[in-house]
């Protein structure tokens, strides 16, 4: 089911169409955004290598990891980084964001990650980010006709920066672009007024919700009767999408979902690898 | 009985107020004895004469000094909207209160068609909502449609309403949000072709014969007389647009097409400047329309624009906007996504509106809902009616359904139908759905009531 947001991404928007947009949204409740976040950018990435998506590029806008986390993550799932300069490029808004550090920029971030990075040192301007966006991923695809996708970490990071109306303008005129096939970005809604929740809503023609498994367990005193239930709660949870389809219909997907951690290291704050999978949820 | 036909053809409106003191009866035979009157006048005046407590009224004014609360309104095409209508209803010499259409007269300018209470009316571009709306949207009036984040059908709604009035030839002044507002056009439906008509025309005569008795409400208002049930008016008045087919590029190359961006500026001024300077060129005189026109606004809260969290001034501006309309022969279309304003800003913008429509998607394989609804395979959204324009009168327009689905015929032909619940087996008491058959899911048993 989770699968089918990837592929709806990797066929991307019909020629005169804005693209589909994909907003995927957590809580303090079902911290479990990311995981998801990073599972459909390993997922595009993988279809973009194999060649069957309509984008031939991905810019990743990086506000909450530096480049090097999405360099290691994509090796961890076996994507070759050698020939990641094709079709792959991260904008650096984590490390620097805000102009203060130029004198650190060499020893940020590995040799590796700055290859197939470059910085973006003023996050409040967002024009001039729209600008390195399209700047970057028209330098992937080149001159043709062909399209990249744009994954933002974290939209929450980037109106922390920027006025709402400037935030969904960039996004707005991102998916109205010729030579975007698909954009995805995550949002955690508790940081913000449901306003702002709604506007990304608005603008999304998917929005992927992640929600705690046990509803009930979530904001009670921690005793040992709901102690197991909020264990559970931050092992899998609920994935929720709405999709809007071209006919003006509204799909609804229900799936549960697990979050599978390798290795020793099961430190929720510091997991540094983790895997997350998705089954029909059984009623 | 018609109302008498004078050698202007104009309506011969007759008003009358009822202070509380005079008796029913005494008005119904006063009204009848005027109504023999006009039969006899050749002038399309008459006055009635009545004790002080109740005015004396010429037709041409009475429109206008309709005040009281237990007035009737009668301008022989208006059905009688009284309390007192059942009594009315009882003698058949007051069957002249009844609408009369055939008195009806078209107005000179195309696409724009003459109402009751002195209104004018043009299409919306979607004939079924027309029907609705008591003939289309009033000259002069601001109407508002509630978008639903989470289905672009008010989009539908504006591509009919623009191509409509670039088919006839009515100037445009369409505002969006997006970098290149121009594009739009490009999307707007063009008329269906007559050979498509013919053979619409075919199929129904065809399916007469397969209607279901039990769904006799959807057929009703096909076999009573309309005004713009005539084919050649219902052609210049309101299109069929396929849905599919673009809108010829000389169309909206030739004509009057102002296309407004909203998104880059700071704030509504310039949009409110742009609508002032349209709506000059289109200030009503005595009556007189030369030319229609159009104003279409879409997402006018749109998050992406810097005055979406400016609620005052936009308020303000739908103020300045509707009175500035009111004045004119145009009608004002704005579209708005209430999930993005807060509760109070959005019931002051329904408050504002003349006409207030709302859209809404359905759930995609629903079903529940395919179970409920008769023809749910084949709706794309609904269609909610909350406010009618009335203008020039107190009278409500009293819809007898306010919600309807949206349905895309063969995907090229906007229809909008009442809801109609799907047939229930009554031996097992669940829903056989919309396939209309009898077999399958139903069950043999006896009925139990």
């Amino acid at each position: 089911m989770a699968d089918t947001i990837c592929r709806t991404l990797r066929d991307g928007g019909l020629e005169g169409e804005h693209a589909p947009a994909l907003t995927i949204k957590d809580s303090k409740a079902s911290p479990f955004g990311f995981d998801v976040f990073n599972y459909v950018l390993t997922q595009l990435s993988n279809y973009i290598l194999a060649g069957k998506s309509q984008s031939r590029g991905l810019v990743v806008v990086a506000y909450s990891r530096s480049p090097s986390f999405y360099v290691d993550l994509l090796k961890r799932r076996g994507i070759d980084i050698a020939s990641s300069h094709d079709w792959i490029h991260i904008l650096d808004c984590y490390t620097d964001p805000l102009g203060w550090k130029n004198w650190l920029i060499d020893k940020d971030i590995s040799q590796e990650a700055s290859s197939l990075s470059s910085f973006c040192q003023d996050v409040r301007n967002l024009d001039k980010l729209y600008s390195l966006i399209i700047e970057q991923g028209k330098g992937l695809i080149g001159q043709g006709k062909d399209r990249f996708s744009i994954a933002i970490d974290s939209v929450s990071e980037m109106v922390r920066h920027a006025s709402i109306s400037s935030v969904a303008g960039i996004l707005s005129n991102l998916r109205s672009h010729d030579q975007v096939s698909s954009i995805f970005w995550l949002l955690h809604s508790d940081l913000h007024e449901i306003k702002f929740t709604s506007v990304l809503e608005y603008l999304s023609s998917m929005v992927a919700s992640v929600e705690p498994f046990n509803q009930a367990a979530f904001g009670q005193r921690v005793d040992l009767e709901n102690l197991s239930m909020l264990e559970q709660n931050f092992r899998k949870g609920k994935f929720h999408v709405r999709f809007k389809r071209r006919n003006g219909r509204v799909r609804v997907m229900v799936i549960s979902m697990f979050l599978y951690f390798c290795g020793e290291c099961a430190d929720l704050l510091y997991r540094k690898s983790s895997y997350i999978y998705f089954t029909p949820l059984l009623v | 009985m018609k109302a008498a036909q004078t050698p202007h053809k104009k309506e011969v409106p007759c008003v009358f107020g009822r202070p509380p003191q005079l008796p029913i009866t005494k008005i119904i035979r006063l009204s009848a004895a005027l109504l023999a009157r006009h039969r006899r006048c050749s002038t399309p005046t008459a006055a009635l004469s009545l004790p002080p407590r109740v005015c004396s009224l010429r037709p041409e004014s009475l429109s206008c000094r309709l005040s009281t609360i237990y007035s009737w309104h009668f301008t022989g095409k208006t059905k009688l909207c009284s309390v007192d209508a059942a009594m009315a209803t009882t003698k058949p010499r007051l069957s002249s209160f009844s609408r009369n259409l055939s008195a009806v007269s078209s107005s000179q300018t195309p696409g724009v068609k003459c109402g009751p209470n002195g209104t004018m009316f043009v299409s919306s571009g979607i004939a079924d909502l027309d029907k609705i709306l008591g003939g289309g949207f009033p000259l002069g009036s601001l109407v508002m449609v509630m978008e639903d984040a989470e289905a672009p059908h008010h989009m539908l709604l504006l591509r009919n309403f623009m191509s409509q009035g670039l088919v006839h030839g009515q100037p445009l002044l369409y505002a969006s949000p997006s970098k290149d507002p121009r594009g739009f056009l490009g999307t707007l439906p063009s008329p269906a072709s007559l050979k498509h008509d013919k053979s619409r025309d075919r199929e129904s005569e065809q399916e007469k014969g397969l209607r279901i008795a039990w769904q006799y409400k959807k057929y009703m208002g096909e076999n009573q007389p309309n005004f713009d049930s005539h084919r050649d008016n219902k052609q210049d008045y309101c299109n069929e647009f396929d849905l599919r087919k673009p809108l010829e590029r000389h169309y909206f190359t030739r004509q009057r097409v102002n296309c407004v961006g909203i998104q880059d500026s700071k704030n509504l001024a310039a949009l409110q400047e742009h609508c002032a300077s349209f709506l000059a060129q289109h200030q009503r005189n005595d009556g007189s329309c030369a030319l229609a026109g159009r104003i279409a606004i879409q997402s006018l809260c749109a998050p992406q624009c810097e005055h979406s969290n400016m609620d005052w001034e936009m308020l303000s501006f739908i103020k300045s906007l509707k009175g500035m309309v009111r004045s004119s022969n145009a009608v004002v279309v704005i579209t708005f996504p209430p999930s993005l304003l807060s509760l109070s800003s959005t019931k002051r913008w329904q408050h504002m509106a003349d006409t207030l429509l709302s859209v809404a998607a359905i759930p995609d394989e629903d079903k529940e809902l395919a179970k409920l609804l008769s023809g749910y395979q084949d709706m794309v959204g609904l269609l909610n009616v909350h406010k009618v324009a009335r203008l020039n009168t107190q009278v409500p327009l009293i819809l007898e359904a306010t919600t309807f689905s949206i349905k895309l015929q063969k995907r090229r032909f906007l229809v909008l139908e009442c809801l109609n619940q799907a047939p229930v087996d009554g031996s097992s008491g669940s829903s056989y759905g919309t396939s209309g058959s009898c077999s399958g899911s139903s069950k043999a048993g006896t009925l139990d009531f």
